[in-house]
This record gives structure tokens, C-alpha cells and sequence, in this order.
């Protein structure tokens, strides 16, 4: 589903984001990708959803040879993949309903097929009562599941997730986490990007940790720490 | 589903500016009642120079050792002249009737032409095919031997020409000048719109809309701005040429400079496609650099 061939990204001033990076997901996988502020997960995310191309190396999504892609065949890649973020990036001016109707608009769906995915899609999200609220009227938590629910709604092979539990309190982000493994059990690939130990801990999935770029752990069922030390203060930045 | 949903971007993106909108449809339409304006201007000077045309003769005098056989085939000789429309011979018989004419209220100067008919010699009455090239044939009949003296009204006739042309370089300049500006209006209202939908775009982008979708709203509403100006512009010199033709006419009948319908309407469909096109690349230019792949 996800292979990634010795990619190396650096950025001007010597940056090394991604280092020889090679690594393969299959299809159905549940894959945390951990290391410290700066070791290269965000930029991860970004080359493997085609919003950098990597300096060498190749890498492929859902079938598609991501960095040989022809610039407008790259909405077709987004397309068959659903990105969340930390900071849930909705529309303000939109309520839940139409943020998650906007993505299914804007590529150009049918009308009919709208008004069916985007409630069932609420629904598995928890949030058919709130269709009709604005996202500044609800919780942190509730604005994620918003932003799931838009990455999911187009029923996507892959969900990249980054950080999404980055501005949410603990118990808040154990709900989050159950959604993301239920999206996962419904056979889609999840690739999350986190600073946080005790989800990776409490999940026991697979783990790839990175740091300065390069993979340095690569463990199924793994935990947070491991290999490299981890620094005692809990993070908050996420990084890029 | 789509085009309903791209339009109705468009229209939302105007009313959240109303003003910018305002300005670059203002720039437009200024651009094209001048551009428009000169064209109606010019039209009816071209008019004038059409009048002046039909009459417009190369008259080369002829000596009077010439024989018949040498007239004649000096004749056929111009005829076969490019720039030579029709070669008339007029006789000192014809000259004399026509001097008569021309100054039947001054009994004396034509009693002494009848007095010494060698004042008045035959002609060859050259029409050029047009008005302008009056001098090529001028020049060419001078050094013809056995032409006495050639003459033409030339003076009039070059000063509407070249009062045509600078309404055609008026226009030229126009065009190029505000035309030009309007442009940058239209591409700065364009950069503005994707700025304020920034948020929504980085969305589109990362849902997978196409490149084209995410343009077309910007190409649309560039497309109006441009569009509307024109259609204001040609409104406006249609309904509002008549006093400034006829300030620049040398005819005094404003039926006679009455411009015509067909002649208007069919600038005017120029002027809406040029408007059309500021618009399309105005917003090109307003979405280069922000809105790449």
C-alpha cells in the first residue's frame, strides 16, 4: 500500500529531514511513526502525500509511484488518501455538515451521493446531532472528529494522521484513538504521526521511530521508548 | 452539480469585495470607451476621407504639340498603373465648358479664355485607386515629357488621413497604455480573492480537488470583470458617440455621419471580446505564482 525506497529529503541549509528512508506498509496496517521534535515525521507525511518532492529515493501510494506523478494527476493521489491534522484545519464559516460535504464537492461528487455519505460518515463519527453547529460551538475533540470525518468521508485506502491528538487532553485523544482504529478495522490504512507515549504505549501496534531523518527502530507491537533516548519533558511541538 | 457549484464560488467571491471588483471593472470600462470612442471617431473621419476620395483627381495638363495617337497611348499607359483607378482625357473644348461653369458669375476672366483657348489645355483626369497615393501618381505623371504641369488637391486630403491615422495610434496607445492597467487591476483583484480564500484552497488541495476547479472560480470572475467592463464601455459609446462625432466632423449633417448600427454593434462585439480577454488574463496573472500545482 505504502513503500518508500531509500527517500532522502534535505532542505536548504543542510537540513536532513528524511534520511535513506525505506520502509514498506501493508494494506490494513496501523503504523505510529515516533521520534523527537524535527526527526522527520511531519516531512514524512508531506513527501508521501506529494506536497514535496524528495531530493532522491522513490515512493508509492496506493499504486501510484508518488514522486513520478504528473503534476495533474496529483489530486487523484490526495484523492485516494485522508489526511487529519493537529490543528484540524476546518472552515469556520462552514458548519460540521458542509466542511464534510465541501470534500466531496469539490471533487466534483453528485449531489445524491452527498446527502448519503456525508450523515453516515457523521454518524460513525459520533456526531449526527451536531451536523448543523459551527466548529467554533464545539470541543477540540469534536472538531477532530469533524476533520476525520472529512478525511474519511471519500472512503480512502489510507488515512494519514499528524499529531491529531496533539491539541487534545488525554482523555479527549482515547476517543480520538478509538475512531482511528475503528476507520483502521474497516480495512484502512492508518499512518499516525505522535509525540505521544502513552497512546503508542496503550495501543501496541506497529512503531517506526525516527530520528534525524532516519528510521532507527522499526518494531510490530512496539512501545514509545525503545532504541533511542527520549527526552524526560512531554513534547508539545509538533515539529515542523 | 459543478458548474453550479463553481458559479456560485464566483459570485461569492465578488460580493466579498465589491469595491476592488469595482475598480478593475471601472479600468476596463475607462480603457474601452477611449479604445471604443476613437474607433466611432475614426470611423466617420474615414467617412469624410470616402467623400474627399470619389472626387479626388490627378490632373496632368497636356502640351499642345501632342498628337491624338500620343495622348491616347499616354493614357493607356497610366491605366495599366497600379495605384491608377480610371484615366479620363478632357478636352480644351470640355475645360472651356467646365470653366464656364465653374465661374459663370465672372463674365470677364471667361471672355478672356474664349479670347486665347491656349489658356486653358487639355487634360488627362487621373482618379487614383485611393485617395492617399494622389503624390505616387503626382510624381510619376511630372516627369512624363509633354505634361505641362500636374496638380492635385493633396493638402486636404493628407491632413484627414493623417488625422486618421492619429486616431488609429490614439487607440494603438490606449490599448496598450490602460489596457495594460486594467489588466494589473484585474490581477490584483484576482491575487486578493485567492488570499481571502486561502484556508479553503489549501482544503480543496488536500481533499484532491482538481487544479482546474480551484482556477475556474478565479478565471470566471476575472472573465466578469472583464466582460462587464466592456459591456459598459460599448453601452456607453453607443448610446453617447454622436456629440463628439460630430464636434470632429467636417460635415455638418449629422445624418450624413450618422454611425451606423451594424458598424456599431459589430465593434462592439470586439470590444467585449477584448474585455473578455483582459479578464481571462488578468486573472491568470493574478493566480500565477499563488495557486501552483
Amino acid at each position: 500500500m505504502i513503500r518508500l525506497q531509500g527517500v532522502t529529503k534535505l532542505y536548504e541549509g543542510g537540513v536532513v529531514a528524511a534520511h535513506d528512508v525505506t520502509l514498506e506498509i501493508a494494506k490494513g496496517e496501523f503504523v505510529f511513526l515516533v521520534g523527537p521534535s524535527g526527526s522527520g515525521k511531519s516531512t514524512l507525511i508531506r513527501l508521501l502525500l506529494r506536497e514535496e518532492l524528495p531530493t532522491s529515493g522513490d515512493l508509492w501510494v496506493a499504486g501510484k509511484h508518488v514522486n513520478k506523478l504528473a503534476s495533474w494527476k496529483v489530486p487523484l493521489l490526495r484523492r485516494s488518501v485522508g489526511t487529519v491534522f493537529q490543528d484540524f484545519k476546518l472552515l469556520p464559516n462552514k458548519t460540521v455538515y458542509e466542511n464534510v460535504a465541501f470534500a466531496l464537492e469539490v471533487i466534483g461528487r453528485p449531489r445524491h451521493v452527498i446527502r448519503q455519505q456525508v450523515p453516515q460518515v457523521l454518524r460513525l463519527v459520533g456526531l449526527s446531532a451536531k451536523a448543523d453547529r459551527m466548529p467554533r460551538q464545539l470541543s477540540g475533540g469534536e472538531q477532530q472528529r469533524v476533520s476525520i470525518a472529512r478525511a474519511f468521508v471519500n472512503r480512502p485506502l489510507i488515512l494519514f494522521a499528524d499529531e491529531p491528538t496533539g491539541n487534545l487532553d488525554p482523555g479527549t485523544s482515547v476517543g480520538i484513538m478509538r475512531l482511528l482504529d475503528r476507520i483502521n478495522r474497516t480495512g484502512t490504512t492508518v499512518v499516525m504521526a505522535t509525540h505521544d507515549h502513552a497512546i503508542v504505549d496503550a495501543m501496541r501496534r506497529r512503531v517506526v521511530e525516527l530520528d534525524r531523518g532516519g528510521v532507527v527502530r522499526d518494531e510490530s507491537h512496539g512501545g514509545y521508548q525503545m532504541v533511542s533516548p527520549v527526552p524526560d519533558s512531554y513534547e508539545e511541538d509538533d515539529g515542523e | 452539480m459543478r458548474f453550479q457549484y463553481l458559479f456560485s464560488q464566483t459570485v461569492q467571491s465578488i460580493r466579498r469585495n465589491p469595491l476592488v471588483v469595482a475598480s478593475a471593472v471601472v479600468a476596463v470600462l475607462v480603457t474601452l470607451v477611449l479604445v471604443f470612442g476613437s474607433i466611432v471617431v475614426r470611423w466617420s473621419i474615414d467617412q469624410d476621407i470616402g467623400r474627399w476620395d470619389d472626387n479626388v483627381r490627378v490632373i496632368a495638363w497636356l502640351g499642345d504639340d501632342l498628337t491624338v495617337d500620343q495622348v491616347t497611348a499616354l493614357q493607356a499607359d497610366m491605366q495599366t498603373w497600379p495605384e491608377v483607378d480610371e484615366v479620363v482625357y478632357f478636352s480644351k473644348s470640355q475645360a472651356l465648358e467646365e470653366f464656364r461653369e465653374l465661374f459663370a458669375d465672372q463674365p470677364a476672366l471667361i471672355e478672356v479664355v474664349e479670347d486665347d483657348p491656349s489658356v486653358l489645355p487639355a487634360s488627362l483626369r487621373i482618379k487614383p485607386v485611393e485617395a492617399g497615393s494622389y503624390d505616387v501618381i503626382q510624381n510619376r505623371v511630372a516627369v512624363i515629357p509633354g505634361v505641362q504641369q500636374v496638380a492635385a488637391a493633396g493638402a486636404e486630403i493628407d491632413a484627414l488621413v493623417a488625422r486618421s491615422n492619429r486616431m488609429s495610434t490614439f487607440a494603438v496607445g490606449i490599448l496598450i497604455v490602460l489596457g495594460a492597467s486594467a489588466l494589473v487591476l484585474i490581477a490584483n483583484t484576482i491575487r486578493m480573492a485567492v488570499y481571502a480564500r486561502r484556508e479553503e484552497i489549501g482544503i480543496m488541495r488536500l481533499v484532491g480537488a482538481s487544479n482546474w476547479f480551484i482556477r475556474v472560480p478565479f478565471l470566471l470572475e476575472g472573465l466578469f470583470e472583464g466582460i462587464a467592463g466592456a459591456a459598459l464601455a460599448a453601452l456607453l459609446v453607443g448610446l453617447g458617440h454622436k456629440p463628439i462625432v460630430q464636434l470632429l466632423s467636417t460635415v455638418t449633417d449629422p445624418d450624413a455621419i450618422a454611425v451606423p448600427f451594424q458598424f456599431l454593434l459589430q465593434q462592439s462585439l470586439l470590444v467585449l471580446a477584448f474585455g473578455a480577454t483582459t479578464g481571462l488574463l488578468g486573472s491568470a496573472l493574478g493566480m500565477w505564482g499563488t495557486l501552483r500545482d
